[in-house]
């Protein structure tokens, strides 16, 4: 039986979305299920779903019409207010909604950073004025503008709706202000977001410090830089908890193995820490700086041990390209493998893009003077589809880690992503054998450069619908 | 424009060893910004072109028309006397047009971004652009862009082609027999921060030279790694912190610049520990072979990294490797000029 997605031709973008899916595949991290089935969408409503079994079910597989939740994002930069040239917040959710996201949390460090209640509702202001139906979350800066000095005003953060403070780029340093953020930001019943980094090991760093940084001249950015603010991190919660059982640290993009065996450990301590990957870490190696383009997992031989690109003759890319670089920096295939392990075993509870566009200006540079970041908001779900096409990630949890996961960092502010009669809809349609090729005009971010362009990804986003309303349709659907 | 890489980047891989092949020897390359990229038959192509540049050098009045009407561009955004003097020398003796553009920091100050200036110097007649840049791998962005071709006189740590390559045409003249294979060469000193041992490493292992990197371990890392894996994945150094192993039974020392600014950054106790525990001393180099090669790519630190003695000692290469930087450049001119004007797109 063929796939059929019906509903109301050249409907606007915020319009209340009317859907008919049949023949396709359901994935509902809520309940644990996935199979063939149906989906009525009525005014934005889930009206009915239907789950196929027997005769019906027959021709229906995993390898088509994909339907979940909508998917949500720990963790992205929309750059509004003071760098709209490189994004604004209508453009990154216009971004977010092209590649399946409704629910966008966005980082405080924007110019002036989110360290006020005014930031907050400025940011629910642009939000209304773009039109889209996706939802964003904001996070506060943690410390009054990002400067690791003082506590920002958490309380008043807290009461304008933010979901969590973070200072991000500038992870705070000092351990006694840290330990405070924890308690303050704990007992507010809100996560202290980290990124964990000891800048004192990481001043010039270019790339990881590895093979490839070694041959390119470039100046190492060591495991150990972020694995030591992991523990840290991990050591000053623990000793918090004690007082404030509300205190929760979520650490975010974390690139390395150690770092993933510190909250693996944490995590069986019974300590409340989170994590999150970027798909960057799980599928681009430091071999991309010098001209590689095979993912992560292909880097690797059967026994688990890097391979080695110049011998494998796969330097078919110009070396140094400024949209590889990204802090923390890719990583070697042996970090990224324990990051995509870490993903499926549940150490990991989310993927968040990290979503960093810059403008042309910022970085079309040379590649140690370019600012760190890549705009993938609208390739994360082709990027872990393509891990799910190598094995190495079951389909089901390539969702949750988009939907359930995230929701479950977030609490209460996350919801409970899933496909639920009489809920409204808020969903993504995916035709999971549909390459599509990434190219500048296949993009909504203004975020320049991509390190994915020119190739394809599988699964193209036929749908998203947020909170009923739609939100991107595929063209010429 | 398409890749910058018409050919694999995975190095030479026609080493002396299967010289005899009868491959026609080709030059591809419109840019040379590593010797990473070149063919062992690419790399002799250039020593033998240096000889006949060299000839016409000794002769009385050193000039060919290889380049008439050709601007060349020195773009320098870290000071040099050397290379840049070297290649203006070797530009005008191919009867280019030059001009030198200094630019030291002032540029990002001003905000004019390396796109920018590149784009302004190829309006005024630049049709190569030889750039000089403290961040590794900015003349990969200048040739993606720049219609004529790029060579790299040296980028933050990463690459300084024509130092190595004038550096092994050097060695070839001297080294008894002709050929570096087997021969034992040492990279003594500030190898972490160095661009002249990143692509000496390339063309002395393709050489078929046993390449010994020698410093305190401070300045050594992430090279071991580096060795386990082999150079291009299969060639493989050695690397050590051992002076004396390093030293003895070597056919040519290179010792390598260090940097005050490396004390300042915690990489050194002090200047006068690393002189008296890896500075190349005239007691030191009789560990080597009778007659070792001794080189240095300059400026020296005379009393640091390399006794005066040794320095002005009778193997002492270093002069030679000045005037022989001069051929090289020549060389790589013409065979970059000679492939633009062919259409080459490779680096």
């Amino acid at each position: 039986m063929t796939s059929s997605v019906r509903h109301r031709a050249g409907a606007e973008i915020g319009r209340a979305v009317e859907l008919d899916l049949s023949g396709a595949w359901l994935v509902d991290p809520a309940s644990g299920r996935q199979g063939p089935g149906e989906l009525v969408v009525r005014d934005g409503r889930i009206e009915a779903i239907t789950w196929l079994d027997g005769p019906d079910a027959a021709g229906i597989d995993d390898g088509g019409v994909i339907v979940g939740p909508g998917f949500i994002d720990l963790h992205a930069h929309l750059r509004e207010p003071g760098n709209e040239a490189a994004e604004t917040v209508a453009s990154g959710l216009a971004a977010a909604a092209h590649g399946g996201f409704t629910t966008v949390c966005a980082m405080p460090n924007t110019s002036p950073p989110t360290d006020r209640a005014e930031m907050v509702q400025a940011a629910r202001a642009a939000v209304a004025a773009a039109g889209s139906p996706v939802r964003l979350l904001q996070v506060g800066a943690a410390t009054v503008g990002r400067a690791g000095e003082q506590l920002a005003p958490l309380g008043e953060l807290a009461d304008a709706g933010v979901v969590g403070f973070s200072d991000d780029g500038s992870p705070i340093q000092r351990p006694e202000l840290l330990r405070n953020a924890f308690a303050y930001a704990g007992m507010l019943g809100l996560p202290l977001i980290d990124h964990p980094e000891d800048l004192a090991q990481t001043s010039g760093a270019e790339a990881h410090d590895g093979l490839v940084a070694t041959a390119l001249g470039l100046r190492g950015w060591p495991v150990a830089a972020e694995s030591s603010a992991v523990a840290r991190d991990i050591d000053i919660l623990a000793e918090v908890v004690r007082d404030v059982p509300g205190a929760r640290l979520h650490l975010t993009h974390l690139s390395t193995a150690a770092s993933i065996g510190h909250v693996r450990d944490a995590k069986a301590a019974g300590l409340p820490v989170t994590c999150d990957v970027t798909p960057h870490h799980l599928a681009l190696t430091d071999e991309w700086l010098a001209g590689s383009r095979r993912w992560a997992w292909a880097a690797l031989d059967a026994d688990g041990r890097p391979r080695d690109p110049w011998r494998d003759h796969v330097l078919e890319a110009d070396p140094y390209d400024s949209a590889l670089r990204v802090n923390p920096p890719l990583r070697s295939a042996v970090e990224a493998r324990a990051c995509l392990e870490g993903l499926v075993d549940g150490t990991i509870d989310a993927v968040a893009t990290d979503h960093a566009p810059h403008s042309q200006v910022d970085k079309d540079v040379e590649f140690g003077l370019a600012r760190p970041g890549i705009a993938g908001i609208e390739t994360a779900l082709g990027v872990l589809l393509e891990a799910v096409e190598a094995g190495l990630l079951p389909l089901a949890r390539a969702i949750e880690v988009l939907t359930a996961g995230p929701a479950r960092v977030l609490g209460r502010a996350g919801g409970s992503p899933g496909l639920v009669e009489g809920a409204l809809a808020d969903l993504v349609v995916v035709d999971r054998g549909a390459r599509w090729t990434i190219d500048a005009g296949a993009l909504r971010t203004r975020g320049w450069g991509n390190p994915l362009l020119g190739r394809s990804l599988p699964g193209s986003i036929l749908l998203t619908v947020a909170g009923g309303r739609l939100a991107y349709e595929v063209d010429g659907h | 424009m398409g890749s910058l890489l018409a050919t694999s980047r995975s190095g030479a891989g026609d080493s002396p060893a299967q010289a005899g092949s009868t491959r026609t020897p080709a030059w591809p390359h419109r840019h040379l910004l590593d010797t990473d990229v070149l063919t062992w038959p690419q790399v002799e192509l250039v020593l033998d072109t240096a000889d006949v540049m060299a000839e016409m050098v000794a002769r009385k009045r050193p000039r060919s028309d290889a380049l008439r009407g050709v601007g060349v561009t020195n773009l320098f955004y870290e000071a040099s006397t050397r290379t840049r003097v070297s290649f203006e020398v070797a530009a005008k003796h191919l009867s280019a047009d030059v001009v030198n553009v200094s630019v030291t920091g002032s540029s990002i100050e001003k905000g004019e971004s390396l796109l920018d200036t590149m784009r302004t110097l190829e309006s005024l007649g630049a049709r190569v652009l030889v750039i000089r840049h403290a961040t590794s791998g900015a003349p990969y962005l200048v040739a993606r862009e720049f219609g004529g071709s790029v060579v790299n006189a040296g980028d933050g740590r990463h690459a300084h082609p024509t130092q190595a390559l004038l550096d092994l045409y050097t060695l070839r003249r001297h080294v008894p027999g002709g050929t570096l294979q087997g021969r034992k060469v040492v990279i003594l000193g500030d190898v972490l921060h160095s661009r002249v041992a990143r692509s000496n490493l390339w063309t002395l292992t393709a050489a078929g030279a046993d390449v010994w990197l020698c410093g305190p371990a401070t300045l050594l890392r992430g090279f071991e790694a580096w060795a386990a894996a082999g150079v291009g994945g299969v060639r493989r150094f050695t690397v050590t912190s051992d002076v004396t192993a390093a030293l003895r039974d070597a056919d040519a020392v290179m010792a390598l610049r260090l940097q005050q600014e490396r004390m300042a950054a915690g990489l050194l106790p002090s200047v006068h520990e690393y002189a008296a525990r890896f500075g190349l001393t005239a007691e030191r180099l009789r560990l080597a072979r009778e007659g070792c090669l001794v080189m240095h790519p300059g400026p020296m630190n005379e009393g640091v990294e390399i006794a005066p003695d040794v320095a002005a000692g009778p193997a002492s290469l270093i002069k030679r490797q000045v005037a022989n930087g001069v051929a090289i450049r020549m060389a790589v001119l013409s065979l970059v000029t000679s492939a633009a004007a062919r259409g080459e797109a490779g680096s």
